[in-house]
């Protein structure tokens, strides 16, 4: 008989059956950083780039501390060099059709396919997440990804006509939690034909190898290039010439500082911000998998961040003590060990977590902490947060992991009311066995995603994103593609960064204005007054502007709106919005062809309106037509709002929503001043939004006549006008919190006004950066790129059997 | 003791089960000296079975033989365990076949029991009276654990008191005998049901809970298993009472073995990794493990003759 092997430790496991290692080798990732000597670079053009002169940071084992290698930092020319790399890139790249870019993705899964373990390995040592995780779970689904988008780009030419991609992107990663992050940018930017630049911070390898299997594929080496460096080379990649879009995932406040910082710079910015998901417990659940949902949402390395878990009070305890009995089983340990459920995160993630349960306990909550997990750093056990008393700092900030903080909840209706009172709109799981129940409640989470009776499930064609402060931006699905898309002809955006900019003082104060004389002229008095709440008021600061026509004689006045004025038409817009958006789209349409019907009642003294602006009899007839029928396309068109998606591997359907947005404000463009009112008020309302609206400074007139129509077919506060300073009631509606959603077309100072003010609140907002608009034509007044921007995506996850 | 409020609000997930069915297996798994002393475990949990129309006292004689050395000596003393006294945990037959067990594990002098099914198995589908009688004659020829089916339709069609009834009764006929409740859980139509149908059966003073006969198309699944679990568990809240588990059929392989300990481990804790509250209903499962063994002391792959055949 052979030499025995066996160790001499049969027995006592025998007795205990405790878990031993499970030790994953990582042998081959050690040899990938060993063919880099132990330093690695960035990865441009399809070549390692190395200059000298470069500091570097080590990478290190999250939980040994060993150094594993040495990572250069980028400075600003190598920035330079990349997206110079990904501008010549995009010229072939975008240029080829989309078959042959789907050959590449398809290339490239084959290739993460043969090189999964070098990938796993190295992800799960350099982050410390549980291998398992990234081996069964990110690794499969970035296949996955590549192949969904190979086939959106095979399809593009027919399905995407209209759109061209943006150009080269910038994007830009938090501290590694996943590679997944990149994955889920690069797959439908790349497939669209635009090429990237990603900005990763210090030490991650992942994806610079990724880089490299895409590069050494060949033909396209400069799509996809990778630098690594400090966040604050974040402004440097932004204000590079050429590039079109930066995409930013990370913490919220970096998000809010680059909003304001990209203020008026050429690139458009997609922020996708924070990490809290939310799980909601009814009396009508499956408690023990309800449990299992919060396990897969905070303690098993799926997620990246904390969950605010809300129960309801009748099963309170008996949730609780499933909670507890369940964290007593979780496993944390080396993230290569095969049997953990939980690795660590490094001593950055493992200091805001003590901060965070030091600070809820000194608030008074009561905190819980089980597991079988090592006591040294930068370990931290499954924490569970009680009794945090609802008004404290902590209630309200971002619950980090592995933390889940639960409260009790009454009834359903309280629920929504606690779940959507917090700012973030990221994710959320609704547990009810009783199906109204559960969909009454998914319906109603202001959020981006809604898994009833799961949580974290994810899929290629499931668009994921958010709403709120969880920003605006989306990947995956179609919603995914048009990130990276625009419509057709739009001219490269342009950078209106104008320095000397004073956002304290911009549109601060309204100059004065003083009586003009009385109107003259055929046509009757205009109507005078802002339309708030459905009815002329009289403004706040009971004074008026003259507007003149086109050969200067005064046409009328308008009253002079202010502050006080936007806050009471933004009420009144609130007010008016459950009632609208409640409504059927029918019901909408049936409401925008009566508004379509009264204008042409109204054509003679709209076109004589246009004449006195200096447009011909004949050409002011024709813009009234046509924005009757914009009016009754959009009606038209918002009936088909969202669809089923089919989802490979769940049984039952994922609902693809389109949700209004809630009360949009819009700053009308001086040209067109009735059609370009009409085109934007239009899409706005059938997609269930309120507005508050700032028409044409030109000419406002024409929208104060429509007004008169929406007095009476309208409910009121659904559509409100307030004329005035154009600058200073865009302040007004920019720094509203309160505000949704906000498009301006004004001037470039405004619009770089409008994007550094939408920080507040990260209102996903639309600015023409002062270029003019062709109203007339039909892809720019009523294209498609209107329907998108004028709702938001929810996915509804609904898994079925019994 | 029948509550019927225990089990009127009762929600089972099913999408939400499957999904933890197929996480549990991929969450944890032993290796090396860990594997083998799991194995070993799992060996004692084994109610070795066989219900085969052609069982005769040879084959029978065999199985106990099998029971009572399970492991090959060598390999047991490689691992430093021979001293343990590892056998299965009972040999698991049919009532006519019970005389036959009871006399070859005598004959090897040692104390396995013997578990008898019973009450028409597997289909259940014979009069009362004589179900009863089933239990009481296997008794009397020396089985101490017997294996009764309930009555399907009882469950499909909700009559839960009746089901109570009839359990309570075998309860009473089995005397001083284990019962184990075996719930087909195959043929019960959803998972709600299987949860409803444990708890009852605990109410009615089963010691253990069994997933299925081994003869319907569906046998033991983790999704079921972890239902019957989470009823165990919700059991011990309530009474304090411990109740044994026992899957069956369609457990063959080592692994799979492996993967049915770490399920009891996670979802009720380590106290119920005992013979008397774990079983594992199996005929081929323990040469596999065998085999397994094997590889793990010596480091080749057995051929089919190195070990004994059960």
């Amino acid at each position: 008989m052979a030499a025995t092997r066996a160790g001499p430790r049969a027995r006592e496991i025998f007795t205990s059956l405790e878990y031993g290692p499970v030790p994953e080798s990582h042998a081959c990732a050690l040899a990938w950083l060993d063919t880099q000597d132990r330093c690695l670079g960035h990865y441009v053009n399809g070549k390692w780039l190395k200059p000298e002169h470069r500091t570097s940071v080590p990478c290190q084992d999250p939980i040994t501390g060993e150094n594993l290698a040495s990572c250069l930092q980028a400075q600003a020319e190598d920035v330079a060099a990349a997206v110079e790399a990904a501008r010549t890139a995009f010229k072939s790249w975008s240029a080829h059709p989309g078959v042959v870019r789907a050959q590449h993705l398809v290339r490239l899964a084959k290739v993460i396919q043969k090189h999964q373990r070098l990938l796993w390995t190295l992800e799960s040592l350099v982050t410390g997440r549980a291998v398992r995780e990234v081996r069964d779970g990110d690794v499969q689904l970035a296949q996955q990804l590549l192949h969904y988008h190979a086939i959106q780009a095979s399809t593009q030419e027919e399905a995407l006509a209209g759109w061209e991609p943006m150009g080269v992107i910038g994007l830009i990663l938090p501290p590694t939690f996943s590679f997944l992050e990149m994955m889920w940018r690069i797959c439908p930017a790349l497939a669209v034909g635009c090429t990237v630049v990603a900005l990763v911070p210090p030490a991650s390898p992942t994806p610079l190898l990724l880089a490299q299997l895409s590069g050494e594929l060949g033909p396209f080496p400069g799509i996809l290039n990778v630098i690594s460096g400090p966040t604050s080379l974040v402004p440097v990649l932004a204000s590079q010439p050429g590039i079109q879009k930066v995409a930013f995932c990370g913490a919220l406040e970096e998000g809010r500082a680059l909003r304001r910082t990209l203020a008026g710079e050429c690139a458009e910015l997609g922020l996708a911000l924070g990490t809290e998901s939310l799980l909601l417990l009814t009396d009508a659940a499956d408690v023990d998998s309800a449990v299992e949902g919060a396990v897969d949402a905070a303690w098993s390395d799926r997620g990246p961040g904390g969950l605010r878990l809300l129960i309801q009070e009748s099963v309170w305890d008996e949730a609780m003590r499933r909670l507890q009995e369940r964290m007593g089983r979780l496993r944390s340990g080396r993230g290569l060990d095969g049997a953990v459920d939980m690795g660590a995160r490094g001593a950055a993630a493992c200091d805001l977590v003590q901060r965070f349960v030091r600070e809820a306990q000194s608030q008074g909550a009561q905190v819980f902490q089980a597991g079988d997990v090592p006591s040294e750093h930068p370990f931290y056990p499954p924490t569970l947060v009680s009794n945090l008393p609802p008004a404290s700092p902590c209630a309200r900030a971002e619950v980090p992991w592995p933390v889940v903080v639960a409260s009790p909840f009454r009834t359903a209706k309280e629920a929504l009311a606690l779940a959507n009172g917090t700012p973030r709109g990221g994710s959320a799981s609704v547990w009810s066995e009783r199906l109204g129940q559960a969909l009454e409640l998914g319906y109603g989470l202001q959020v981006g995603t809604v898994w009833i009776n799961a949580h974290g499930l994810r899929d290629p064609s499931v668009p994921t994103g958010g709403c709120k402060e969880s920003g605006c931006s989306w990947h995956g699905g179609p919603d995914g593609l048009y990130e990276y898309l625009r419509p057709s002809g739009t001219p490269a955006q342009l950078s209106c960064l104008s320095k000397n900019l004073n956002y304290d003082t911009f549109g601060l104060a309204v100059p004065s204005t003083l009586p003009a004389g009385t109107e003259i002229g055929p046509s009757p008095a205009p109507p005078y007054g802002l339309f708030v709440g459905g009815r002329f008021q009289a403004p706040g600061a009971r004074s008026s502007r003259p507007i003149q026509d086109s050969s200067g004689n005064l046409h009328g006045y308008v009253a002079e709106g202010g502050a006080k004025d936007i806050r009471g038409a933004v009420e009144a817009a609130h007010q008016a919005f459950p009632g609208w958006a409640g409504q059927s789209p029918g019901a909408r349409a049936a409401l925008l062809w009566a508004l379509a019907a009264a204008l042409e009642r109204r054509k003679s003294t709209l076109a004589s309106r246009l004449e006195r602006q200096g447009v011909e009899l004949k050409a002011a007839e024709a813009e009234v037509e046509l924005s009757a029928r914009r009016l009754r396309a959009w009606g038209a068109r918002a009936q088909a709002q969202g669809h089923t998606l089919q989802v490979a591997g769940l049984r039952g359907p994922v609902l693809r929503l389109r949700e209004p947005l809630g009360v949009l404000a819009v700053v009308c463009p001086d040209e067109w001043p009735l059609l370009a009112f009409v085109s934007l008020l239009a899409p706005a309302l059938a997609y269930g939004n309120t507005v508050v609206m700032v028409p044409s400074a030109a000419c406002p007139l024409l929208a104060l006549e429509v007004c008169q129509d929406m007095a009476t077919l309208f409910p009121a506060g659904l559509a409100n006008v307030v004329t005035g300073d154009r600058d200073h009631l865009t302040r007004c509606l920019a720094l509203h919190q309160d505000v949704q959603a906000m498009w301006y077309f004004g001037s470039a100072q405004g619009s770089q006004f409008v994007e550094w003010a939408s920080a507040g609140n990260l209102k996903p907002v639309w600015v023409n950066r002062g270029c003019l608009r062709a109203w007339d034509q039909e892809a720019e007044g009523a294209g498609p790129e209107l329907g998108l921007r004028s709702a938001r995506t929810k996915a509804l996850w609904l898994p079925m059997g019994d | 003791e029948l509550d019927l409020s225990w089990i009127s609000k009762i929600q089972v997930n099913h999408p939400a089960v499957l999904r933890r069915a197929e996480q549990i297996q991929a969450r944890r798994t032993v290796k090396k000296e860990w594997q083998a002393a799991w194995l070993l475990k799992a060996v004692t949990f084994i109610d070795l079975t066989t219900l085969s129309g052609d069982d005769t006292s040879s084959n029978i004689q065999r199985l106990c033989y099998k029971a009572k050395y399970p492991i090959r000596e060598d390999l047991l003393k490689a691992l430093n365990m021979y001293d343990k006294g590892i056998t299965t945990a009972a040999v698991c037959v049919y009532p006519a076949r019970v005389c036959d067990a009871v006399k070859a594990l005598k004959a090897a002098g040692c104390n396995i029991p013997v578990a008898s099914v019973a009450t028409g198995f597997p289909a259940g589908q014979t009069h009362l009276k004589t179900r009863l009688e089933e239990i009481r004659l296997a008794v009397e020829d020396g089985a101490t654990e017997i294996d009764v089916v309930i009555n399907r339709s009882l469950v499909l069609t909700g009559q839960w008191e009746a089901l109570y009834d009839e359990i309570r009764q075998f309860r009473k006929a089995c005397g001083e005998a284990h019962l184990k409740t075996i719930l087909a859980t195959g043929e019960l139509g959803s998972l709600t049901n299987v949860y409803k149908a444990s708890m009852i059966a605990m109410m009615a003073g089963s010691d253990f809970i069994k997933t299925s006969t081994g003869k319907e198309t569906v046998n033991a699944t983790f999704p079921v298993a972890i239902v019957m679990l989470r009823a165990i568990r919700d059991f011990f809240w309530k009474t304090g009472n411990k109740i044994g588990f026992k899957p069956a059929g369609g457990i063959r392989s080592a692994k799979d073995s492996l993967a049915w300990l770490s399920l009891v481990k996670e979802e009720l804790g380590d106290e119920w990794l005992k013979p008397e509250l774990f079983r594992i209903g199996a005929s081929t499962l323990l040469s596999d493990i065998e085999r397994q063994i094997y590889h793990h002391v010596t480091g080749r792959y057995a051929a089919y003759h190195d070990l004994p055949m059960s």
